[in-house]
């Protein structure tokens, strides 16, 4: 299962790619995701919960940022399982941030792969579930670019 | 399957508060043809279910004094295949039962049931929406009543909040429309649909009045499609105008992959299919068995 | 009660008679015992937990949260099963499967752990709780892939080591292939050299299952010296070899026993539940039941897809000269049967065709997919599909007549097979006649017009038995001239039963219907090979026959002895009672048969003696498709089958639209998805099979009139027969309406409006 996205922010491509970089504000743009834990610079750990009509389903996943090269490549690989219910997450990631004029154009792709018993059955479903949460994703980014403030954006701007 | 509560009340009344609006593991069972397969796959793991069937008043069918045709959420599909009632006043929802599922699942599913359960890939949700029916709907805060068209809000998603039950479905007198659905399948013949199209409109000679045209099965949740609606409207039928309501659905419906086909190929089914349907729909010489394979 | 005379000789009274089957009273009222409904005392239920990895080193399995699960007995893991079975692989031709996964997993499904309790709801909850950790592999999932061994899915092969041509397998590494089969018969450079039209094309099969409506079922019951096993097997004779062999024990301590079968089609062979069920048994000492929902039953065992390129020199005057075949079996994480699926129905590879110069390679590949093993037709409906596209594309290709161009090439009654083996009793010709015949094939066709265009195609194929195997019977006459028959086929369906019982009933004289055929129990019945290829109305038959023979010959022989004369109306109780002064006694006739066979040459696989019956049929089918959606209609399906004499006409009937009717879904829409290795449909909700509304609009099963002159009665198999053709007819009748050629299953509409628009230079895209 593949889903893609592009965003398109308004803001140079170094301050995008700073604010992209910082865990907890990106964690806090994915809908559902709580218990952030940074091990190390690229380790992080956390808890998605994700609700499908009246079936709620919490993953433990750990995030690892496999490739950083700023200011246009972040690729990722999250690995995790839902509690409860057999089944396992594998997926991968990656960003390109493209500068178009002023503004810089966020294109992403996420690999994913279910195994298990979600796996088994329901393929569409996940897949409609993921493109909402990538919708919800890009209007929080939008929002969060529209706003006043944003985290790590000053720390690579300065 | 884990254990759980059974509860049969014998109101809606007592049926609304046994519900609990913060609980998602507690929830109503119609004929439970649909849960049932979500609680054995272990995906749904309820701790109480609140079954509807002892409330004897939400299995009636009968016609209203405003012409509308009213039919008890708890009615098994069955009896609305069988009923006099439903084939004067809505011959294509007879029509369509022919070819939902098998008789073992329309001896039990019930018509509130695959209405609540919001999975795209039923048949009779396209069908009411295209009859412009509506739903009433019982909660703790009180009654109210929804288009069925305004039900959906994704995969297996409705609007309803989780203390609430759809009562009674309600559809409108039909006067002289005409409707027709079209449920493709791309496996077995039994399958789920790959696509379902159902459409229903006024005929005022060759012209197209007041159409009403919906989708299922291949897009998230059934849906109307307005742009086919517009060029269907106050249009005459011929083919050049069936082409454009098919390139207008084509065109319109988000339709999605999976494993009874690729987005691509059932947006192309939609094309041809909604050809189709209005056609048969104007030309009213539906004989109730159309498949996917026989045309 | 029916009762034998003395007045023993050749009644035909038996066979050819549309007997009802013997069970089927049983069966639809609900009261024959199957293994889902047996219980034991004490018994325990077994839960499996799965791989989610579709290749991957075990890190650790976390069953703390399980074991807490109040109820639950048990958790056991790989480290459990070494201490009670230290070398716990099995398979019938690798010992390369594990009873549950040892430091690796192989494929997504595969078992990891087992929670036992009870109750088999705390089980199935507490399995869910279990983590088990994995350190990703590279995955093959391809079988042209596999072959290039650039993912390994096995460090090193383990072959049974009870087959020859597996032998110098042993302990191999760095390869994929489990078996590479071939056959050398002329020069066929020098032939495609020579040929004046070379064809080359490729063709693909999708993964799909057997789907008995009965899932797996084992229950195993452990005590010091004895083993009980109660299961739903095609094999009961290998199951007790094989669980003997993993405990090291004599066969005797090891008992089988088979109630009915709720279908098996090949799934249900080898070692399925029953080596986990035995370790859980003996680790718990407790009676432990596995009783698979459906969904696992599409982790357990499927049907090879295969990968088919093909090559064909044709002569100026269109006869073949020249065949290349190289087959790919994908076999998934574990081999199962799948080496001898590549070898037994490799060789028939070139066809019903009368070549000067084949070569054949034939390649079982492991895979990182769930194993495929034997599924009715072993392999053969997979490579008629390709063969039979690939004879008309030729025929197309060179502007003639299909069938015009099946006549000048097919091998003739008393020609040889490509192997060296004399076609004998295979009448390829008269099959071929008579489709033709019933298809008008001479008339024109109605092509349609408009969005519905019509044609039509057929196909014609061959099929060997799977060679050498033994079975045994016993009849048994009581006292009272009851008889009793005791063999190890299993009637999974199949009416085998009711075709034994008539011909003990053909043998001595009595009703069929009077006969009881004893339940499967390996202490009690003798050993048979397995219910499998089409074999068993031919050798166990064969045995049945001499059991009642040598029956019979020993009530005559008694009469003699009590000094009565030749036909006389002595009943055989009567003669009990005269010999014995009270109603006492057995007389007991045996049975046993094995067919003359003579190994292939190594190298060359030319034999004389490969098989001791063919199997012959053709199908003609008559399509509508629609080329706005794709949608093909099958208007008419004519199966025509040589099975010899029918025993049973009326079963005989029923195996071959059944089995047609199972390969038209194989044919039109079944296919296993997978997405990283999983199956994504392992359902009956999201995976199809058909039912009565896929029916063909006319459906025709016939049998040409035949008689098998080595067979028992002149009978042989049915029960795969009518899957061969059944694929490339469709596809060649598709081909001929609106001349789009489609070389991998299914032909589902998709596929066929995807070709109809490629063919229009206007694709559509992609998903």
């Amino acid at each position: 299962m593949i889903v893609t996205g592009e965003i398109t922010l308004p803001a140079p491509r170094e301050t995008v790619f700073g604010v992209l970089q910082n865990a907890p504000f990106f964690a806090s743009c994915v809908e559902g995701v709580r218990d952030l834990k940074e091990i190390d610079a690229t380790h992080y750990d956390a808890v998605l919960d994700t609700k499908i009509a009246y079936l709620k389903f919490s993953f433990k996943v750990s995030v690892e940022v496999t490739r950083l090269s700023p200011p246009d490549r972040i690729e990722a690989k999250i690995e995790g399982a839902p509690l409860g219910i057999v089944g396992r997450l594998t997926a991968v990631s990656t960003t390109d941030l493209i500068e178009v004029g002023d503004e810089t154009l966020v294109k992403y792709a996420i690999d994913a792969t279910i195994t298990g018993k979600l796996g088994s059955m329901g393929q569409p479903v996940l897949k409609s579930k993921a493109k909402e949460m990538e919708q919800k994703f890009a209007e929080k980014m939008r929002a969060a670019f529209a706003g006043p403030l944003l985290p790590g954006a000053s720390g690579v701007a300065s | 399957m884990t254990p759980f509560e059974l509860a049969e009340p014998a109101t809606i009344k007592e049926a609304v508060d046994l519900l609990d609006p913060d609980d998602a593991s507690v929830r109503p069972l119609g004929g439970g043809t649909a849960l049932m397969l979500m609680m054995k796959a272990g995906v749904f793991r309820p701790t109480r279910l609140v079954s509807l069937r002892k409330i004897t008043a939400l299995s009636r069918i009968a016609a209203t004094p405003d012409g509308c045709l009213a039919i008890g959420a708890l009615t098994p599909l069955s009896d609305v295949e069988r009923s006099a009632e439903v084939a004067s006043r809505a011959g294509v929802i007879v029509r369509t039962m022919r070819q939902l599922s098998n008789v073992r699942v329309r001896n039990v599913a019930t018509v509130g049931g695959c209405l609540a359960h919001g999975d795209p890939h039923m048949d009779l949700p396209p069908v009411l929406m295209a009859l412009d029916a509506d739903i009433r709907v019982v909660g703790c805060s009180g009654e109210r009543t929804l288009k069925v068209e305004n039900l959906f809000a994704g995969y297996y998603e409705t609007v309803l909040k989780r203390d609430e039950i759809i009562t009674e479905l309600r559809i409108p007198d039909q006067g002289e429309r005409r409707a027709a659905y079209l449920k493709c399948t791309t496996g077995s013949a039994d399958d789920w649909p790959a696509l379902g199209v159902a459409v229903s409109f006024e005929a005022d000679g060759a012209t197209i009045r007041a159409p009403r045209v919906v989708v299922s099965a291949a897009t998230e949740k059934a849906i109307r499609l307005k742009g086919a609606e517009e060029v269907l409207s106050g249009a005459t039928v011929d083919a050049p105008l069936l082409t454009r309501a098919g390139d207008a659905a084509a065109d319109e419906a988000e339709t999605v992959s999976d494993v009874r086909g690729s987005a691509p190929y059932k947006r192309e089914l939609v094309r041809v299919y909604m050809r189709r349907a209005v056609r048969q729909a104007f030309e009213n010489a539906f004989d109730g068995q159309v498949r996917g394979a026989a045309y | 009660m029916a009762t034998a005379t003395i007045t023993t000789g050749p009644s035909g009274s038996q066979i050819g008679r549309s007997l009802p089957r013997l069970e089927g009273r049983e069966k639809v009222t609900g009261r024959a015992e199957y293994t889902h409904n047996l219980r034991l005392p004490g018994m325990l239920y077994g839960k499996v937990f799965r791989s989610t990895a579709a290749h991957g080193r075990i890190k650790s399995i976390d069953a703390s949260a399980a074991k807490a699960v109040p109820g639950v007995y048990r958790v056991v893991t790989s480290e459990d099963v070494i201490k009670v079975i230290p070398h716990p692989y099995y398979g019938p031709a690798f010992h390369d499967q594990p009873i549950l996964a040892i430091g690796k997993v192989h494929y997504v499904g595969e078992p990891v752990a087992v929670v036992l309790a009870e109750d088999p709801h705390v089980a199935e909850n507490a399995a869910a709780l279990i983590v088990a950790e994995y350190e990703e592999l590279p995955a093959v999932y391809d079988e042209v892939e596999a072959a290039q061994n650039k993912i390994l899915v096995h460090d090193e092969l383990k072959p049974a080591g009870t087959f020859a041509d597996l032998k110098h397998l042993k302990g191999v590494k760095g390869t994929n292939i489990a078996l590479d089969y071939q056959l050398r018969k002329g020069d066929v450079d020098k032939a495609f050299a020579e040929a004046a039209h070379v064809f080359e094309h490729e063709f693909r099969t999708q993964k799909v299952l057997h789907l008995p409506f009965e899932p797996f079922v084992s229950i195993a019951d452990y005590k010091s010296n004895r083993l009980t096993l109660y299961t739903a097997s095609q094999g009961p004779s290998f199951v007790r070899i094989e669980i003997a062999r993993l405990l090291g024990w004599p066969e005797n301590r090891v008992r089988i026993k088979v109630p009915f079968l709720g279908g098996g089609y090949g799934a249900k062979l080898y070692i399925k539940l029953e080596a986990l069920v035995t370790a859980l048994s003996m680790i718990a000492k407790r009676p432990v039941k596995v009783a698979l929902p459906m969904e696992e039953v599409f982790y357990t065992i499927t049907r090879h897809p295969m990968t088919f390129r093909i090559k064909s020199g044709v002569d100026r005057d269109g006869r073949i000269t020249a065949r290349r075949c190289e087959v790919f079996w994908n076999g998934g994480a574990y081999a199962d049967v799948g080496p001898r699926v590549a070898q037994k129905s490799g060789f028939t590879a070139s066809g019903p065709y009368d070549i000067e110069n084949v070569s054949i390679d034939s390649y079982a590949l492991y895979t990182n997919q769930p194993p495929a093993g034997a599924l009715r037709g072993f392999g053969v409906p997979q490579l008629v599909w390709a063969y039979e596209s690939h004879t008309d594309m030729m025929a197309r290709a060179l502007r003639t007549d299909p069938l015009g161009f099946r006549r000048r090439n097919i091998t003739r009654e008393g020609g040889k097979h490509t192997t060296g083996t004399p076609l004998k009793d295979a009448p390829v010709e008269k099959v071929l006649e008579h489709v033709a015949a019933r298809m008008n094939w001479d008339k024109p066709l109605d092509r349609g017009t408009g969005t519905i265009r019509r044609g039509r195609g057929l196909a014609i194929a061959i099929k060997a038995v799977i060679s050498p195997t033994t079975s045994v019977a016993i009849v048994n006459v009581n006292a009272d001239g009851s008889t009793t028959l005791y063999c190890g086929t299993i009637d999974m369906g199949q009416g085998s039963d009711t075709a034994m019982a008539q011909m003990v009933g053909e043998i001595l004289n009595i009703p069929a219907e009077s006969v009881n055929v004893v339940p499967r129990d390996t202490d009690v019945t003798p050993y048979d090979m397995g219910t499998l290829g089409s074999r068993s109305l031919f050798h166990m038959g064969h045995a049945v026959k001499q059991a009642a023979e040598e029956a019979r010959d020993k009530i005559l022989a008694l009469a003699r002895d009590l000094g009565l004369p030749e036909a006389t109306n002595y009943s055989v109780a009567d003669l009990f009672q005269k010999k014995y002064g009270m109603q006492a006694g057995n007389i007991v006739g045996t049975g046993i048969y094995k067919p003359d066979y003579v190994p292939p040459q190594p190298g060359t696989g030319l034999t004389p003696n490969v098989t001791p019956f063919w199997m012959v049929s053709g199908v003609g089918a008559e399509v509508e498709v629609d080329t706005e959606t794709g949608h093909v209609r099958i208007t008419r399906l004519i199966n025509v089958c040589d099975i010899g004499r029918p025993i049973n006409p009326k079963i005989c009937e029923s195996q071959i639209s059944g089995a047609s009717l199972m390969q038209l879904g194989f044919t039109m829409f079944e296919k296993m998805h997978f997405d990283g290795g999983q199956v994504t449909n392992a359902s009956l909700a999201d995976y199809k099979i058909p039912g009565l509304h896929d029916l063909p609009v006319i459906f025709e099963n016939e049998t040409i009139d035949a008689y098998q002159a080595n067979g028992p009665f002149g009978g042989k198999g049915v029960g795969e027969v009518a899957t061969f053709c059944v694929s490339p007819a469709i596809g060649n009748a598709i081909d001929d309406a609106v001349g789009v050629r489609l070389t991998e299953l299914p032909l589902n509409p998709e596929a066929v409006l995807r070709a109809l628009w490629a063919k229009e230079k206007r694709p559509l895209e992609e998903a």
